[in-house]
């Protein structure tokens, strides 16, 4: 009797509902082998009795079997979909100069190094990197990794990228122009290919947030861009990421697809293989309370920044998760130092003692937010750890404004000198409106008349630029966790034609800070780096040129049963590492 | 004639849009934010050098005429530039969206025509009466409250808590549609796709209903006054002695002459549906033209605004037209 067997099926099947379990980060499953009763469709040829007639039959029967089980079951989606706050500008790496085109751009391309969801640089294309000297990085390479059409990244893809970046005009799409994103790392000079997989990257100075800012850079497939153009390229990006492109409508919706012979990503940050998802869709909701409506009716399963006021409500919501991550934008009151009455450094030290940052942490950033210690985010690879925030102290605060000349002599709530009362307007944007009404209310406590007006970015920056206004409050991203952005742009002295001071609406301009901001640039020693800073901050935090607020944690919300997921610093929304739990 | 009459409106359309472009372009150069300021934001160095570069690149480095001649000379040629901030064709960039913005807009004019225009003529005729009271106050509210508003109750409600409808979008994920005219509800019927046409619809309902309601509550309000205004005229008082049966009465011989008013009212605020729902388009995560424009004015972004406010003009110009057109067959006595 010939039994034809349609194991295969059975297999097949079982080998489907494996794949996925898998590459699924967490829960993480225990793997098991034991035996266990299965059902299995077999065919057989049995002769019926009494004729001589062969029929075939298809029956039910039960085996028993070793087979690999988990204690999860299937995923129960396998699409995941993304509610971002603002549309990407491009596909392109090279060609934009926003976070949440980095966003959506990470989870198609990789970097030499990424970041984990604090500070920490891992190297992701990059086997290695070697400091040669200090302004010669040698970067070996990962050998295996395919592009998206299959073909194998090397060492001319590294260099094509870089030179599309750092060199003029070799973006020809729509019209001829530069990449914008030299900027984020000026200080290199050239890249020379030294074999398939390794690179020699010049530095034209010593830079020690090189490996941080390279962070920002993702490699582009050169044989790609040359056949098809950066026309073509942004038609249909492809990269070495987990996800390869899929369809895009406008940059509204962009739809990508698990790239199976993904390379597995930086080794040292798990989970390491394929994505867990087939698909990821993002999907782009201006409207913060849309995209909170579109996450509690399951139209989307993550969204980006949830704001403070909404992140209380929903972390209380059954079937939604609220994360959260240290955040890149630290916020200050700049004080015009060079005008009366903030030339005098013991009234800005006053403002400092007169908010108090604890109530407003708690009263409008629901607990998450930090208070600022200083000039640099406590996040700041190198914060001065012997600095604490100015404590809320109204009585000091009263006592170095008595002592400066300020008292409320004609008692009508407001203080005085000379016949002037200490008043001011405090410029910002409406983003930062219920943080600004808060400050000016406690120091109009304090007996100091605020007005707060509300501008729009482009129309108030001339006037900071030159130095016109009194106050201004308002915040400076940075994500590199280092201080050389923060310092260079808001606390160096302002320089005409030149990247110092751009943005420092103080007009704080001190010599010793200046030398320190400088040294601190081309200091590869970080022990010596932190002495270096340690000093700007402490000198920073006494001449108080700005009232140092807070900083707001990065708050993002998703659906409850999207494990592996939380919001990074940089905002990035690693979709490799994401899952969907088993029903 | 007609037709020589249409052409010679539509050809006055030129030196409109000229008009137009030369005001916008000057316009968006006296608000006061510079666009490349704004463009390379805070992150990263930026150097004068860069920032020179990028100035050339868009040629505000050069003087304001020539700056105008050189939009000029291109957009007669059809090509409006390339966004700043995009880096893609104006072109591209706004026929991408326009399908999406007309038929919100449609969908609104849809909603609120279907419910204003019964309204109207029931209000009138019976005057003063519950209805009538009730339907004027509805519209009173339909007036007074803003869209945006209106929208997220409405997304609170029937989408969050009863689920019935989407709160955000055009169509569902994971629905196949074959993109050919960029109307969804258009395309899934001409691809015979009832799955895309029930979720396209189901994705309309709600910013169109927030679009329409102010829409539909001057509607009604207008055909209601000249309905009631027209009611009392001899003519009607003659075609009820008649005999004429009422309802004929009120549809035929009144609501026709009660239209042309309304026409116009129409007319005017399709421009407003077409150009006035950035809003709407924000809280529903539509993905129209409003909002694009919205956020070009912000970033200065001056290509993108100044075509997007040509198109704007032109379909502006064109609903008047139609207007007009519609007039005389309202009224044959109206000639254009």
């Amino acid at each position: 009797m010939a039994v034809k067997n349609r194991m295969l099926l059975v297999l097949m099947s079982l080998v489907l509902m494996a794949a996925p379990l898998a590459s699924c980060g967490t829960p993480t499953p225990e793997v098991v082998e034991r035996q266990v009763v299965v059902t299995q469709i077999v065919q057989e040829t049995v002769i019926v009795e009494g004729t001589p007639v062969m029929v075939e039959v298809t029956k039910v029967v039960e085996v028993e079997k070793q087979v690999v089980v988990t204690p999860t079951s299937l995923p129960a989606r396998d699409v995941i979909i993304v509610g971002l706050s603002a549309a990407p500008v491009t596909l392109d790496p090279a060609d934009h100069r926003t976070r949440n085109s980095e966003t959506v751009i990470r989870n198609m391309f990789d970097g030499l190094v990424t970041r984990d969801q604090v500070s920490g640089v891992h190297l992701e294309l990059a086997e290695s990197l070697e400091w040669l000297d200090e302004q010669t990085l040698e970067v070996k390479l990962r050998q295996g990794v395919l592009f998206h059409d299959g073909v194998a990244m090397t060492a001319d893809d590294v260099v094509f990228t870089f030179e599309r970046i750092i060199n003029e005009n070799m973006i020809e799409y729509p019209e001829v122009h530069s990449s914008p994103r030299k900027g984020l790392i000026a200080p290199l000079e050239s890249i020379d290919k030294i074999d398939d997989y390794t690179v020699k990257m010049n530095f034209s100075a010593p830079w020690p947030p090189a490996i941080q800012m390279l962070v920002h850079q993702q490699i582009v497939p050169k044989h790609y861009l040359e056949e098809v153009g950066t026309k073509g390229f942004i038609e249909h990006p492809i990269g070495t990421g987990p996800f390869k492109f899929l369809s895009a409508t406008g940059l509204e919706q962009i739809v990508l697809e698990r790239f199976d012979d993904y390379w597995g990503g930086a080794p040292d940050l798990e989970p390491v293989g394929p994505p867990c998802v087939r698909q990821v869709v993002f999907r782009v909701i201006p409207e913060a309370s849309t995209r909170v409506a579109a996450l509690l009716a399951g139209e989307v399963d993550i969204i980006q920044a949830l704001p403070a006021e909404l992140a209380d409500t929903l972390a209380k919501t059954p079937g939604v998760q609220v994360g959260t991550a240290a955040g890149t934008q630290p916020k200050w009151m700049e004080m015009n130092v060079n005008q009366p009455p903030f030339d005098d450094v013991r009234v800005r030290q006053a403002m400092n003692y007169a908010v108090d940052k604890d109530l407003i942490v708690e009263a409008i950033y629901g607990g998450r937010a930090a208070a600022l210690a200083g000039p640099l985010s406590p996040y700041n690879n190198y914060i001065n750890t012997s600095l604490v925030p100015y404590p809320y102290d109204t009585e000091k605060a009263l006592a170095l404004l008595a002592e400066a000349g300020w008292i409320d002599t004609n008692s009508d709530g407001i203080l005085d000198k000379d016949g002037i009362s200490l008043a001011f307007t405090m410029d910002t944007l409406e983003e930062f409106r219920s943080l600004a009404e808060a400050v000016a209310n406690q120091l109009r406590a304090l007996g100091v008349d605020v007005g707060v007006r509300f501008w729009e970015y482009s129309v108030v920056k001339p006037m900071l630029d030159a130095n016109e206004r009194m106050a201004y409050l308002d915040d400076w991203g940075d994500s590199a966790f280092d201080p050389v952005g923060h310092f260079e742009a808001k606390w160096h002295g302002r320089v005409t034609g030149q990247t110092y001071g751009r943005g420092n609406f103080s007009g704080y301009n001190n010599a010793r800070v200046n030398e320190l901001t400088k040294l601190g640039e081309i200091t590869p020693d970080p022990v010596v780096r932190q002495l270096i800073y340690d000093e700007a901050q402490q000198i920073v935090y006494d001449e108080a040129p700005a009232i140092f607020l807070i900083i707001p944690d990065e708050t993002e919300a998703a659906r409850a049963d999207i494990v592996n997921w939380g919001p990074a610093a940089d905002s990035r929304i690693n979709l490799h590492d994401v899952c969907v739990a088993a029903q | 004639m007609r037709a020589v009459k249409i052409l010679e409106r539509v050809l006055i359309t030129i030196p409109i849009m000229f008009g137009v472009a030369v005001v916008v372009f000057f316009f968006m150069r006296l608000t006061p934010g510079d666009p490349v300021d704004i463009m390379m934001g805070q992150a990263g160095a930026v150097s004068t050098g860069e920032i020179e570069q990028l100035r050339r690149e868009f040629d505000l480095d050069k003087p304001l005429y020539m700056q105008l001649w050189l939009f000029l000379t291109k957009a007669v040629q059809g090509d409006l530039g390339y966004s700043y901030t995009q880096k893609r064709p104006v072109n591209e960039l706004i026929f991408d969206r326009l399908p999406a913005t007309i038929e919100l807009a449609g969908g609104a004019l849809f909603f609120s025509l279907v419910i204003a225009i019964p309204i109207g003529i029931i209000s009138a005729v019976r005057q003063k009466s519950l209805v009538d009271q009730f339907s004027m106050a509805g519209a009173f509210l339909g007036t007074s409250m803003p869209s945006f508003w209106l929208g997220i109750i409405l997304i609170l409600l029937f989408a969050v808590r009863l689920g019935w409808l989407p709160v955000q979008g055009r169509i569902t994920y994971g629905i196949n549609l074959e993109y050919v005219t960029g109307f969804y509800v258009l395309d899934s019927l001409l691809g015979r796709n009832w799955p895309a046409l029930v979720s396209s619809v189901k994705h309309l309902v709600l910013p169109s209903v927030s679009l329409g309601a102010s829409v539909a509550a001057i509607v009604a309000r207008v055909l209601r006054s000249s309905m009631v205004e027209i009611l009392r005229q001899d003519y009607v008082t003659l075609a009820r002695a008649k005999g004429n049966r009422e309802f004929l009465v009120v549809m035929k011989h009144a609501l026709r002459n009660a239209l042309i008013p309304t026409v116009t009212v129409v007319g005017l605020q399709v421009g407003s549906l077409l150009g006035g729902n950035m809003i709407v388009e924000s809280v529903f995560s539509w993905p129209g033209l409003g909002r694009l424009v919205v956020k070009a004015i912000f970033e200065r972004d001056f290509p993108l605004v100044q075509g997007a406010v040509m198109i704007y003009a032109f379909t502006f110009v064109i609903a008047n037209l139609i207007v007009d057109v519609l007039y005389t067959y309202l009224n044959p006595k109206i000639t254009l």
